[in-house]
């Protein structure tokens, strides 16, 4: 019991740490933790291989992810915007997430007094592939969305060069399927390594200013 | 402390933090790391319901699609902020809508 | 063996189109020839069906979501075989006709693989005996008919006139959904049959609330009174897909979908009077706005919306094999005649019929086929749609209001002067334009032969055709009559002599038009308003410009503040979360 209850407070205190760290980095150090934690908790409640992959993927994976990012878009100091207005003034945030929170206490306190056995791990794989099967399709599409989607978003020059296109007032282009595929794929490797050379000397700049 | 479980308010703790700093922060990386907050705080409400009724297996299940589906926002959340900063030259949620008001 | 039919039937033209658009613009040729193929194939398994036909389900189709909303089956019955036969027939002929007519236009692949794929999903509709799948059908056909008729997409007229098309078509769908989940919350199936036979089980305010709801969507997909508006601007399409969709199968969709359903509805105080009233107004206004048009191809719209009020009427008064038996002969001469249009629009290269006159010399075979169309539009003996029309008005007469029937009498009197108007002013007379005109060519003609044909035969089919839907429709109740029995029952009746009488009084008053152009003076503000629709499409305009001066107000909520929207999403979650802590 007194493992839960560590655990639990850990929990807690990094996810709040996460979110008041003043510098990126920490908080995604600090989410790292969080999600260490609730890999532990739920190897305690009972889903072993749910928590492998949640601390491989969460705290592996997630956190390269985010470094990655905070590396290639810089740090901002967050400190110099503290005097600005918020959009949501803190008590109204405070109160809006306060009441839906006791709102879902309210909803599900009969199940709160049930102490929490640790069930005993059994089969996955049938319940995944037979009963879920269609949320394990609906991952593989969610995944090939995603690739699709990332490699849209870092490609750079035929966005550029439609923008220039429509500026110069040419035709609309026609995409015939048959066109379009060849081209893009074979630019991307090149196109990345180029693109990042960019927002370094901006950050050197920044950070001498 | 022995007849309340715990678990549950790990839960709700996790829910509401990742709800407060949805309202409140400015950048949009820590957005993303808010929203993974939230997440991993269903993720938990998952097993835990599954370990409450008995069928961990089911409960495990959902939580893997879960994980998948929020690795996957998380992902493009950030090719995303890296395009933001690109173009904007700056991650406040306030400077990067363009929205006619 | 059904299975694999009806899975051909449906499939086959999906594949088609897969395989056009795979082929891709730089080989016309292969496009041209795999569309034919793939069409005509759909069109042999569509006949193939035709001798096996079962009143039961035959084929089902499970799928991996638990069953939760039923199986996903298909029955092909007689009204859904017919149905299937025509739209693949048809437009197999259609797909003939284009490789004429589209000859050296742009963008082909997305031409025929939309036309394909139309007609792969026409096919699903009338077979499937699943609501929700029926719904799918359904706004698979009303997108295929937008990209169709949106097809030159640099022409604001044709996208204007799509995206018209569109809206009001999924109008209507809300109505067939509406009535499929009231069905499905109250008796737990989505199945047609269950529906049709337990449908006296819902309470009557649901019950009422479907009923109208399909009225609504038929109304709107067929282009009924009120929503009739959509058909004559949908005619920027090419002719080919005019005649596809606007004339033999998409807008049948409508009467299918009352004549499906008519066993549960037909004791819902006053629906079956609206349906009729419905048919009736669609019947008399189309038929004035086509008198007072001058593009030969909104004459043609404007008499297809009066076509199916006929249908409509028919289904009202409950003669089911009549409004049936009018469907196919209508789908074979109202294509007959649109692709007969295309024919001189292609050779001429416009619309216009005041620029049109004496094309009946340099056009013969236009001028045939056109000739044929235009009688059986009109009613006049031999021809299909003689007795088609004569088992319509018959019906109305024995089972509807005498006043209905008389304004029906009225309209096909108008439907033969505005035929013989258009004849005449297209073929006939002096030329008015000097432009070449070419006659119709090899493929026009293969697409144009068998249709005219078509028209002068198919009536001999009515005592096989009522006989198989007697047979596979147990809960409509249809009296079978061999084709002898039909023509001898019409060529006795009193009515049919005062209908004949009428369309003679039509062709008269086109012939003395001089004269009668005295007595026309008040007509000229009847005529006037024909030509705003009578106020049709101010009401449009007005509910578009409501709708976006509405959305522009609306639009100070959205500042895209991350923060903001969450506040929303909050908000939102909380009144949900309420609600149903509530309900509890």
């Amino acid at each position: 019991m007194m493992v839960h209850v560590l655990i639990v407070v850990g929990l807690l205190v990094s996810a709040i740490q996460a979110i008041r760290a003043q510098r990126l980095l920490h908080s995604a150090l600090w989410l790292a933790v969080t999600s260490v934690l609730v890999a532990l908790e739920m190897y305690l409640l009972g889903a072993p291989e749910v928590a492998a992959i949640e601390l491989s993927v969460g705290a592996g994976l997630v956190t390269v992810l985010f470094v990655f990012a905070i590396n290639i878009s810089g740090e901002e100091g967050l400190a110099g915007e503290r005097p600005a207005p918020l959009i949501v003034p803190r008590p109204v945030a405070g109160i809006l997430s306060l009441v839906s929170i006791l709102l879902l206490i309210w909803m599900n306190l009969d199940i709160l007094g049930v102490p929490v056995p640790a069930g005993e791990p059994l089969s996955i794989r049938s319940v995944l592939w037979e009963n879920r099967m269609v949320d394990v399709l609906l991952q593989v599409v969610l995944i090939f969305a995603g690739v699709l989607g990332v490699l849209g978003l870092l490609a750079e020059k035929p966005a550029a060069e439609f923008q220039s296109a429509a500026l110069r007032g040419a035709e609309p282009v026609h995409l015939s399927f048959s066109e379009e595929e060849p081209e893009p794929l074979p630019d991307h490797d090149v196109e990345l390594e180029g693109v990042q050379q960019e927002p370094v000397p901006a950050l050197a700049q920044e950070e001498s200013r | 402390m022995t007849t309340i479980s715990i678990v549950p308010i790990a839960i709700i703790g996790l829910l509401g933090i990742g709800l407060y700093a949805l309202l409140v922060v400015r950048n949009l990386i820590k957005v993303i790391v808010a929203l993974q907050i939230l997440v991993k705080g269903a993720m938990l409400a998952m097993v835990a319901a599954g370990s409450i009724a008995g069928k961990t297996e089911v409960g495990a299940s959902m939580a893997l699609t879960v994980i998948v589906a929020d690795t996957i926002v998380a992902v493009v959340g950030l090719a995303l902020a890296v395009q933001i900063r690109r173009h904007f030259g700056t991650l406040d949620v306030r400077a990067i809508s363009t929205l006619r008001r | 063996m059904i299975q694999t039919l009806i899975l051909l039937v449906i499939c086959l033209p999906w594949l088609g189109a897969l395989l056009v658009w795979w082929a891709g613009d730089s080989r016309p040729r292969l496009q041209h020839g795999l569309a034919v193929v793939f069409s005509a194939a759909a069109g042999v398994a569509a006949i193939a069906l035709i001798p096996n036909t079962v009143g039961k389900e035959a084929a089902r189709l499970p799928l991996p979501a638990g069953g939760v909303f039923g199986w996903f089956s298909f029955t092909p019955d007689g009204l859904g075989v017919f149905l299937t036969a025509v739209a693949a027939v048809i437009g197999c002929l259609a797909v003939v006709f284009s490789v004429d007519y589209m000859r050296g236009e742009a963008q082909l692949g997305r031409y025929y693989a939309f036309v394909l794929l139309f007609i792969g999903s026409m096919t699903g509709l009338v077979l499937t005996s699943n609501m929700l799948l029926m719904f799918v059908f359904w706004e698979m056909t009303a997108l295929c008919s937008y990209a169709l008729i949106s097809f030159y997409n640099d022409d604001p007229k044709a996208v204007a006139g799509g995206m018209k098309a569109l809206i009001i078509t999924q109008v209507g769908g809300v109505g067939l959904l509406l009535g499929a989940i009231l069905g499905f919350a109250y008796l737990g199936s989505l199945n047609v049959d269950d529906f049709l036979q337990r449908a006296h089980l819902l309470p009557t305010t649901a019950l009422t609330v479907a009923a109208f709801g399909f009225l609504i969507a038929a109304a709107a997909k067929s282009a009924q009174f009120p929503f009739q508006t959509w058909l004559p601007d949908a005619m920027e399409a090419p002719t080919p897909c005019s005649a596809l969709i606007h004339a033999a199968t998409m807008v049948n969709a409508g009467v299918y979908l009352l004549a499906r359903f008519y066993p549960a509805f037909e004791n819902v105080p006053y629906w079956r009077l609206s349906v009729m009233v419905v048919g009736m107004l669609s019947a008399l206004l189309a038929a004035l706005m086509a008198l007072a048009a001058t593009d030969l191809k909104r004459v043609l719209a404007y008499s297809t919306v009066s076509q199916l009020g006929y249908m409509v009427y028919a289904v009202g008064a409950g003669g089911i094999f009549a409004s049936q038996f009018h469907l196919l002969s209508h789908s074979v001469f109202k294509a007959l005649l649109f692709l007969a249009a295309g024919a001189v629009i292609h050779g001429l290269g416009t619309r216009d019929m005041l620029q049109m006159g004496g094309l009946g010399k340099k056009m013969p075979v236009a001028r045939a086929v056109f000739v044929i169309g235009a009688a059986a539009l009109a009613g006049l003996p031999i021809l299909n749609g003689f007795w088609s029309k004569e088992l319509v008005l018959e019906a109305g007469l024995e089972h509807g209001p005498a006043w209905i029937y008389a304004v029906m009498l009225f309209v096909a009197g108008l439907t033969a002067l505005y035929t013989f108007r258009c004849v005449w002013m297209v073929f006939y007379g002096a030329p008015r334009s000097t432009a070449h005109a070419h006659d119709a060519g090899g493929f026009m003609r293969a697409a144009l032969y068998p249709l005219a044909f078509g028209t002068l035969t198919t009536w001999l089919l009515a005592g096989p055709f009522s006989q198989m839907l007697h047979d596979s429709l147990p809960q409509h109740s249809i009296h079978t009559e061999s084709t002898g029995e039909v023509a001898l029952v019409i060529l006795t009746a009193p009515a049919t002599y005062l209908a004949l009488a009428v369309v003679g009084l039509g062709l008269l008053a086109w012939w003395q038009r001089e004269r009668l152009a005295l007595l026309s003076e008040p007509l000229q503000d009847v005529i006037g308003l024909a030509r705003n629709s009578f106020g049709f499409e101010a009401i449009n305009r007005g509910i578009v410009s409501g709708v976006q001066s509405w959305a522009e107000n609306l639009r100070d909520v959205q500042t895209g503040l991350l923060n903001w929207n969450i506040v929303g999403i909050l908000a939102g979650l909380i009144t949900v979360l309420v609600i149903v802590a509530l309900g509890a």
